[in-house]
């Protein structure tokens, strides 16, 4: 040590930091020796505990997110490697963003919930405040899943996806992920299907691999929030003949269902506030799970043949089928 | 030097800031024993809660990765308590004390006072006058900047937000940081309505008379209603309020809220914490069900309290109803998916429910 002042052992979190300190002051690349010369003695006398040690900060600092580039030299010191880190890959640069802005940016961070930390530190690079107060309202957006980091890494560079999907292996290039109703899905080309696919991240099987960065380009007409079907749209995606049902929906559950399938699903009001309504039925399990969540509540009418199925379904359920 | 680093006279920490315990992962739907309005307040909750709890000491990784975003934000600031730092940045007080202090005695070669990180701290402040270096942010990472996307286009969608406001202007000076596939990531929040006008009940104090429907009961109540917080959770939206007519705090779900006025009542203002919300009152009964394959969707869809895989591929759940005609209706949906193990009360609910729709068929028949 130069100065004598921190003759006694110092800690990996303060190596770390002056080597980065170093990495950064000194805009030309170093060695290791180098390094070593202008640490002292922070590092291990003997050159291959130095080594290790030092690949285990520059590891650690890496994976911080800290751009520690290299080079291997060529000449007279060839094979050996030099080390260095660019300040403009490493620091933000000035995006002046005035006191409203940051204010806004915080009150978003405050109200949406991510259930992950990535908004405040955003929020703190960008010369922001937590919100410490309580809010009048709240947002939660759940980023919970394990593989979540990776998948919304590779949707944002456009990696490639690996993982299983009802007991397939599949992949995947995410062109976009939709958050609706609590859940998050995935929309991407499907190798295997050669098509593209709706997957729902929570249904992923085990973890989710990702290939190289800039992999595919996403089509340029691509509408991620049209690509999730919506409950109507999916109860008329399926192969039955019938394709609509008139149901009656009691006056207590009626404005609900009108709500959720528009007021052109209305057929006819009738005096006791109870209401028919036009239904798509293509997909009839879809459709059965839509109807019985009304219980006695609602009941089919047109046509016979799938009040014909109801009354199967409810018969073989009474009698304990 | 001396003169310079003055540091540690008050540094020794004399309370630690109350860390909430819950950690990121709590937030499934596994954990809860209530039925669906319960998971919203465990999510709510630990979302609320930004860093887990940790055990043992901090790893060198951590403590580093922690100054380099603490360093600049304080350099900006120049001056801050000690307390309001600490508690902005989730640790002790002891912690960030500790974590100042190294940072103190770090710098470059050849490591005189001058060369050194110049924050220290004096009186119960933390002062970083002359930057030196990390006085810049470091980039965002792509995770901070997802965040970032997601949490301001969610805001835009909120009552109120000013499409071409701060926040708006704020993104677009975020834009050019953006990786192309920030783009193709939307959030859509369920539209409901009457939220907006809870909002504003909950920041003027008005009280509101609701008239809601509870389809566990099939009743139709009107009510007088405070509003003290609104929340959106899994793709629905709730009030928590003080309920003048049962006398509890209690959560509705704003989407059976049929009708709504103020009625020139106002109450004081009174802020819910996410970890105050109020839940159910009625006493709940566990149910444990067999579900087969084909049911898979319970399992996603409602919290339970335990479950057991068979080796089969069912799945025994325990779960947490609310109401008997609840639990029917969801026997009825699953169809034959599903089967009641335990209570035996319970096992002939579905063909008695099937049986009660069954009439409605009988009796209509065209």
């Amino acid at each position: 040590m130069p100065t004598g002042f921190k003759a006694v052992k110092i800690s990996q979190a303060e190596r770390m930091m002056n080597l980065l300190a170093l990495l950064v002051d000194r805009a030309k690349p170093l060695t290791l020796r180098q390094v070593r010369q202008e640490l002292g003695k922070q590092y291990p006398d003997s050159d291959e505990a130095a080594r290790a040690a030092f690949e285990r900060d520059k590891a650690a600092l890496r994976e911080m997110g800290i751009p520690i580039e290299t080079k291997t030299l060529g000449g007279d010191a060839a094979g050996e490697v030099t080390y260095w880190v660019n300040r403009s890959n490493y620091e933000l640069s000035d995006l002046r963003l005035t006191d409203e802005e940051r204010a806004a940016l915080q009150l978003a961070v405050a109200t949406v919930h991510l259930g992950a930390q990535h908004g405040e530190e955003a929020l703190w690079k960008l010369g922001g405040e937590r919100i410490l107060g309580k809010a009048s309202m709240s947002v939660n957006i759940g980023l919970v899943d394990q593989n979540m980091g990776t998948i919304t890494d590779a949707v944002m560079k456009r990696k490639t996806l690996n993982f299983d999907y009802k007991g397939e292996k599949r992949q995947v290039d995410p062109y976009g992920m939709l958050s609706r109703n609590g859940f998050w899905y995935i929309i991407g080309f499907d190798h295997l299907r050669r098509d593209k696919r709706v997957f729902r991240v929570d249904r992923i099987e085990g973890s989710v691999v990702a290939g190289e960065a800039r992999a595919f380009k996403t089509p340029v007409d691509f509408d991620v929030a049209a690509a999730v079907p919506t409950e109507k749209q999916m109860l008329a995606a399926g192969d039955g003949e019938v394709t609509m049902a008139v149901v009656l929906v009691d006056a207590s559950l009626a404005p609900g269902v009108r709500r959720e399938f528009g007021e052109s699903s209305v057929i006819r009001d009738r005096d006791d506030g109870s209401v028919e309504f036009s239904i798509p039925c293509a997909n009839l399990d879809g459709f059965r799970l839509w109807l019985f969540a009304m219980v006695e509540s609602a009941e089919v009418l047109e046509p016979q043949s799938v009040r014909d199925q109801v009354v199967q379904w409810l018969e073989n359920l009474a009698a304990g089928k | 030097m001396a003169a310079k680093k003055r540091m540690a006279k008050k540094t020794v920490a004399k309370k630690t800031v109350a860390k909430k315990s819950v950690t990121k992962k709590s937030v499934t739907k596994k954990q809860t024993t209530k039925p669906a309005k319960k998971s919203a307040a465990n999510s709510t909750r630990s979302a609320q809660s930004t860093r887990p709890a940790r055990r043992g000491p901090r790893s060198a990784a951590q403590r580093v990765s922690g100054l380099l975003v603490m360093l600049p934000w304080i350099m900006q600031r120049q001056r801050v308590k000690i307390s309001t730092m600490a508690r902005q940045f989730n640790l002790s007080e002891a912690e960030l004390v500790e974590d100042l202090q190294m940072a103190a005695v770090c710098g470059v070669p050849p490591y005189t006072p001058d060369a050194l990180i110049d924050v220290y701290m004096d009186d119960g402040m933390v002062i970083a006058e002359v930057p030196l270096v990390f006085s810049r942010p470091l980039k965002l990472s792509t995770a901070e900047l997802f965040a970032v996307s997601v949490m301001a286009q969610t805001a835009m969608q909120l009552p109120g937000a000013n499409k071409k406001g701060p926040l708006a202007s704020a993104l677009a000076k975020l834009s050019p940081l953006m990786p192309a596939g920030a783009e193709t990531i939307k959030v859509q929040l369920p539209k409901t309505r009457y939220v907006k006008e809870l909002l504003v009940a909950v920041e003027t104090g008005e009280r509101q008379e609701i008239e809601y429907f509870s389809p566990a009961s099939l009743k139709r109540t009107t009510r007088t209603v405070t509003p003290r917080k609104v929340f959106e959770d899994s793709g629905r939206w709730y009030v928590a309020a003080d309920d003048h007519l049962s006398g509890e705090d209690r959560v509705f779900r704003v989407d059976r809220i049929e009708k709504i006025a103020g009625v020139q009542i106002f109450d004081q203002l009174r802020e819910v914490r996410d970890d105050e919300l109020p839940w159910f009152s009625e006493s709940l009964q566990q149910v444990t069900l067999r579900v087969r394959k084909q049911a898979r969707w319970i399992v996603e869809s409602y919290p339970y309290v335990s479950r057991v895989d068979n080796k089969d591929g069912s799945v025994d759940l325990t779960m947490s109803i609310t109401s008997k005609h609840w639990l029917g209706r969801l026997l009825l949906r699953a169809g034959n998916g599903v089967k009641v193990v335990k209570p035996a009360e319970h096992k002939p609910l579905a063909s008695q429910t099937a049986q009660s729709v069954l009439a409605r068929y009988q009796t209509t028949a065209s």
